[in-house]
């Protein structure tokens, strides 16, 4: 026999599994293959979607043949298909009928869904970061710890250069490691020249262990030389344009000549690690006399490891912490420190690491505040639902008769709660049809303000289908419960005497229920409130310098004689103060907001050398402190007329702290050991933030560098606002023409450091947005209720005002109901608000206190909402002519 | 039941099939009915159209030979019966009969 061969392409097979539905079984097998022929016809001359789409159409439409020759069909009580056609068609009917219930319903979850959809399509998107590796389940970072007389000193992401090879020497479980030396630097191609930031020098293994795949180039071999590297494509395009940039050589700072062996694809976006330029390792040992090989102090060197799969990283850790102690014990003991190497899962770094030196400290996501968003998706979805659940429990009875009907034509209980969960599911299913419409019109308004690079590729995806059936399965099934077990539990006799009075026990859940909603609409306005206020009080905090009117410029990364660095620099600073519009002007090696990678030991002249300890180090020359308006508390700032100048150092007020000196003034004239010799305090400038104020003032030395450094200020006169474009074209033509070939790298430094805040304005924008989300929701399911209380209360209403009552008074009498839930709703709401922002507070070094006042506006702002939402309702009704409502019925 | 009155869509059906002769099943026929007769149907109804035909008694059917188009399934092709023949034949009497009526003047004036 012919073996039974597959055709290669299937009809969809929910098609079929519907037609097997409809047919009978005698019937199936032919109509089958009518439909199979139509579709391998339409396959051939319109394309197979075409094909897929006539096919189910015309699946659905043999549905009319439901009863064809089915003999069987009145003699079974196998009327479900039958029984299913009815609870949709009466669905149908229920909706045309409420079209206002129907909408508030719908809309309500619409919304929902779609802010859900939007929630969690950020949420995935954050949860991807560096997933894409092949190896990311065995990939691991190593942290570094540093204690120092046993106190944790800093936790750092970058680790010692000997550390990576030291595990794999020791330990069978690691595969390979890579470093990673972050660099910022000025590429040159011929006379294209670029400030280029994404710099790192790596192993050659980086690229293997990792899943950054080259366009051109061989992993095996383009990083095992020295100077050569390895280019994204964006550069590629940047610097070469249409030509192969293989073989070219480029330029760094003007000294270092390297040969481009390899391109890769550009980096994702969801990866920790960008860069633009890898640099083969085997340069930077070359120039460093083989330091960055085998030190151990040196932290600039973000380390990895690829683990065998299967291996514990926490038994790892306790194994390599022995081997480390059997190789540094020594070293430990005599200068009374320890060290610490920790591995990190490289797909936890984004979301739960905030150590110093992490990659892209700009970029790093929070997992916490991802956290409350799924919290917050998930409150919304619930407020939704409850919607539903109270809307259709407030209707019940109004549909007491229909279900009396029913019952009497011999309906059992089953039957109608089949009957209400057909209803909530065919809601559901509309909803969740217009929250997706929502969500692809407003995708890209969402991206523009929450700044995120969402896209609709999810609808692609089988997961998220997968999830939504899910959810909406399960969802309409859990709010539909309760409304039909309530309408099903009727008692025909009663309800179709016409005395049906709304049950006690739907009332009081509905009143939870609103309540529920309410609470969660207040926490979110005052949880987004209190963001709003910390983040306002961090960008006014006073930081102890001055960051006004002030213009960075990248200092020159190509010079070709040291020798000529000063004199030109001098005249770099006479040509600018010319300007009257220039106020002042330093150069240092980082500016505040530049997170600062220089560290090293530093102790007190008359301690043993033993008792070293780290500290930052920015240096200044003499002009930095007074153009930051930073104070000078005891002694003095660097002088020029000061000779003995460069054996001097000044120290911020927590540096001196840190060395042990009392105060401020005890310091002045002390000497320490710092660098290769002693030197003496002659200063001690106030605390200032060099970083935002979610870290804090950390200690740190000022040494003087008169030399070449990384940040030239300019602080331009308040009144130099009009000219500015003068200004800085003046400031470009010196720099181009003192430091030729240096690309003019400029920013304002208040743009600069506030950038630091981005994730939480990110944050505090994606939680106003959805805060609104909720109130919305909440405020649709109160219109509803209270219009339906309203529409019950008709009678009453006009009884009152043919007594006499005016309009005032009735709203009240509406309204009050809803005001003590919302006043209740506070009583919630408050302690829950401020236990968990209290939480997220105490993540900043500086922080707000909360404030009464905020859960009061909140409060207020929820409480007018919902006197409004249902004032409007009310007052319709208020006004109407008692005579029309005594003779309705 | 309805009696033995044909609808119009099971008229044309049914002289399909007549038509037809040799491959009359459902697919053929929907195929012809939308080059002859220019009616663009579904094939669901042109089923239902048949196998009500069949329980009238208007037609018969057998089963065709399995094709390898079609995913390997077997056709249904049906005949139409002597009863068939004879109320289509009627239908086109009636109608005939009524055209006769119609009195000349009516199309002068078109």
């Amino acid at each position: 026999m012919e073996p039974l061969r597959k055709p290669p392409n299937q009809p969809p097979a929910l098609g079929t599994f519907l037609l097997r539905k409809i047919y009978s079984e005698e019937l199936f097998e032919e109509i089958h293959g009518d439909l199979l022929e139509l579709y391998e016809e339409r396959m051939e001359t319109k394309g197979k979607w075409n094909a897929s789409a006539h096919y189910i159409k015309d699946v659905v439409l043999s549905a009319r043949n439901y009863d064809l020759r089915r003999t069987q069909h009145y003699k079974t009580q196998n009327n479900s298909g039958a029984m299913i056609r009815n609870y949709i068609k009466i669905t149908l009917r229920t909706i045309s009928k409420n079209k206002v219930y129907t909408a508030l319903n719908v809309l309500g979850l619409a919304l929902g869904m779609a802010a859900c959809m939007f929630i969690m399509q950020y949420v995935a998107f954050e949860r991807s970061y560096d997933k894409f590796h092949e190896n990311a389940s065995n990939l691991y970072r190593i942290q570094y710890n540093n204690f120092k007389d046993g106190q944790l000193q800093y936790e750092c992401a970058a680790a010692v250069p000997r550390v990576g090879p030291f595990m794999k020497e020791q330990m069978p479980e690691v595969v390979d490691f890579a470093r990673a030396y972050p660099l910022s630097m000025v590429v040159s191609y011929q006379n294209i020249n670029f400030r280029e930031n994404r710099i790192h020098i790596v192993d050659p293994a980086f690229l293997k262990i990792f899943t950054f795949p080259l366009l051109t180039g061989n992993v095996e071999t383009c990083l095992n030389e020295p100077n050569t590297v390895v280019i994204s494509e964006t550069a590629a395009k940047k610097y070469f344009g249409e030509e192969d940039p293989i073989g070219k050589m480029i330029r760094a700072d003007g000294q270092y000549s390297m040969a481009v062996t390899g391109v890769a694809k550009d980096v994702p976006e969801n990866s920790h690690i960008k860069f633009d330029f890898l640099i083969s390792y085997q340069t930077l040992n070359n120039q460093t006399d083989n330091e960055s090989e085998t030190a151990w102090g040196w932290y600039d060197f973000n380390s990895y490891v690829l683990l065998r799969p299967g291996a514990d990283p926490k038994e790892f850790d306790k194994k390599f912490e022995e081997a480390l102690l059997a190789e540094r014990q020594e070293d430990f003991d005599k200068y009374n420190f320890r060290q610490e190497f920790p591995l990190q899962p490289v797909t936890d770094i984004h979301l739960y690491s905030n150590l110093l030196q992490e990659s892209e400290p700009d970029e790093q996501g929070d997992g916490q505040a991802v956290f409350f968003l799924v919290i917050i998706a998930g409150f919304i979805l619930l407020i939704a639902w409850i919607n539903y659940i109270n809307l259709s429990t407030a209707r019940s009875i109004e549909r007491a008769k229909e279900v009396g009907v029913r019952k009497v034509m011999g309906a059992v209980k089953g039957q109608l709660i089949g009957q209400f969960l057909t209803e909530s599911v065919i809601l559901n299913l509309l909803a969740f049809t217009i929250a997706l419409l929502i969500v692809m019109i407003g995708i890209s308004q969402f991206n523009g303000l929450t700044d995120s690079k969402l896209s609709l590729a999810f609808l692609a995806e089988g997961s998220f289908w997968g999830i939504s059936a899910l959810l909406i399965f399960s969802g309409s099934i859990l709010a539909g419960l309760y409304p039909a077990f309530v309408l099903s539990s009727y008692q025909p006799s009663k309800v179709l005497k016409g005395k049906m009075t709304g049950n006690k026990s739907g009332i009081y859940l509905r009143k939870v229920l609103v309540v529920f909603q309410f609470a969660s609409s207040v926490c979110l306005i005052a949880g987004t409130l209190i963001v709003y206020q910390q983040l306002k009080y961090m960008n006014n905090l006073d930081l102890g310098f001055d960051m006004t009117e002030t213009l960075v410029v990248k200092g020159p990364g190509v010079f070709t004689a040291d020798s000529l660095y000063r004199p030109t620099l001098q005249t770099f600073r006479n040509e600018l103060l010319q300007n009257p519009e220039i106020r002042a002007f330093a150069s240092g090696t980082n500016v505040p907001g530049d997170e600062i990678f220089w560290a090293n030991g530093i102790r007190r002249a008359e301690e043993p050398r033993e008792s070293n300890k780290a500290i930052y180090i920015a240096g200044v020359d003499y002009d930095y402190f007074p153009a930051y308006d930073i104070k000078v508390v005891a002694g003095r700032n660097y002088g020029r007329t000061f000779t003995t100048d460069t054996g001097a150092v000044i120290l911020n007020e927590s540096g001196a702290k840190y060395l042990g000196f009392q105060s401020a003034e005890e310091a002045i004239n002390k000497k320490v050991f710092w660098g290769r010799g002693e030197k003496t305090i002659i200063g001690v400038v106030e605390d200032y933030n060099q970083m935002s104020a979610k870290i804090g003032v950390t200690p740190l030395l000022f040494p003087l560098i008169t030399g070449r450094s990384s940040f030239f200020t300019i602080k331009l006169d308040k009144t130099a606002g009009k000219d500015l474009k003068q200004v800085f074209e003046k400031v470009e033509t010196s720099y181009a023409k003192l430091f030729p070939g240096n690309p003019f790298d400029y920013f304002f430094l208040d743009d600069f450091f506030n950038r630091q805040y981005n994730s939480e304005k990110k944050f505090s924008r994606v939680f106003t947005l959805f805060a609104g989300f909720a109130i919305i929701v909440a405020c649709l399911g109160l219109f509803g209720l209270s219009s339906f209380n309203a529409v019950q209360k008709t009678k009453e209403i006009g009884i009152r005002k043919a007594i006499g009552a005016d309009v005032a008074h009735i709203v009240m009498l509406l309204s009050k109901e809803f005001v003590y839930l919302v006043l209740f709703a506070n009583l919630i709401a408050w302690p829950a608000t401020w236990f968990v922002m209290n939480t997220w507070l105490d993540n900043f070094a500086y922080r707000i206190a909360i404030t009464p006042l905020v859960f009061v506006v909140a409060g207020l702002l929820v409480l007018i909402i919902a006197v409004l939402t249902v004032g409007y309702k009310t007052m319709a009704t208020a006004k109407s002519d008692p005579v029309k409502a005594l003779r309705y019925e | 039941m309805k009696g033995n009155n044909l609808g119009e869509l099971e008229e044309l059906v049914l002289l399909m099939v007549a038509s037809l002769s040799e491959e009359a099943y459902a697919v053929a026929v929907r195929e012809e009915l939308e080059r002859s007769a220019s009616r663009a149907v579904n094939i669901s109804a042109v089923h239902s159209s048949l196998y009500r035909l069949e329980d009238k008694g208007f037609l018969t059917s057998e089963f065709g030979g399995a094709t390898s188009k079609r995913g390997g399934k077997k056709k249904r092709l049906f005949k139409v019966t002597s009863a068939g023949y004879a109320i289509l034949k009627e239908a086109k009497e009636t109608k005939e009969q009524i055209w006769s009526n119609i009195p000349q003047l009516s199309f002068s004036t078109i």
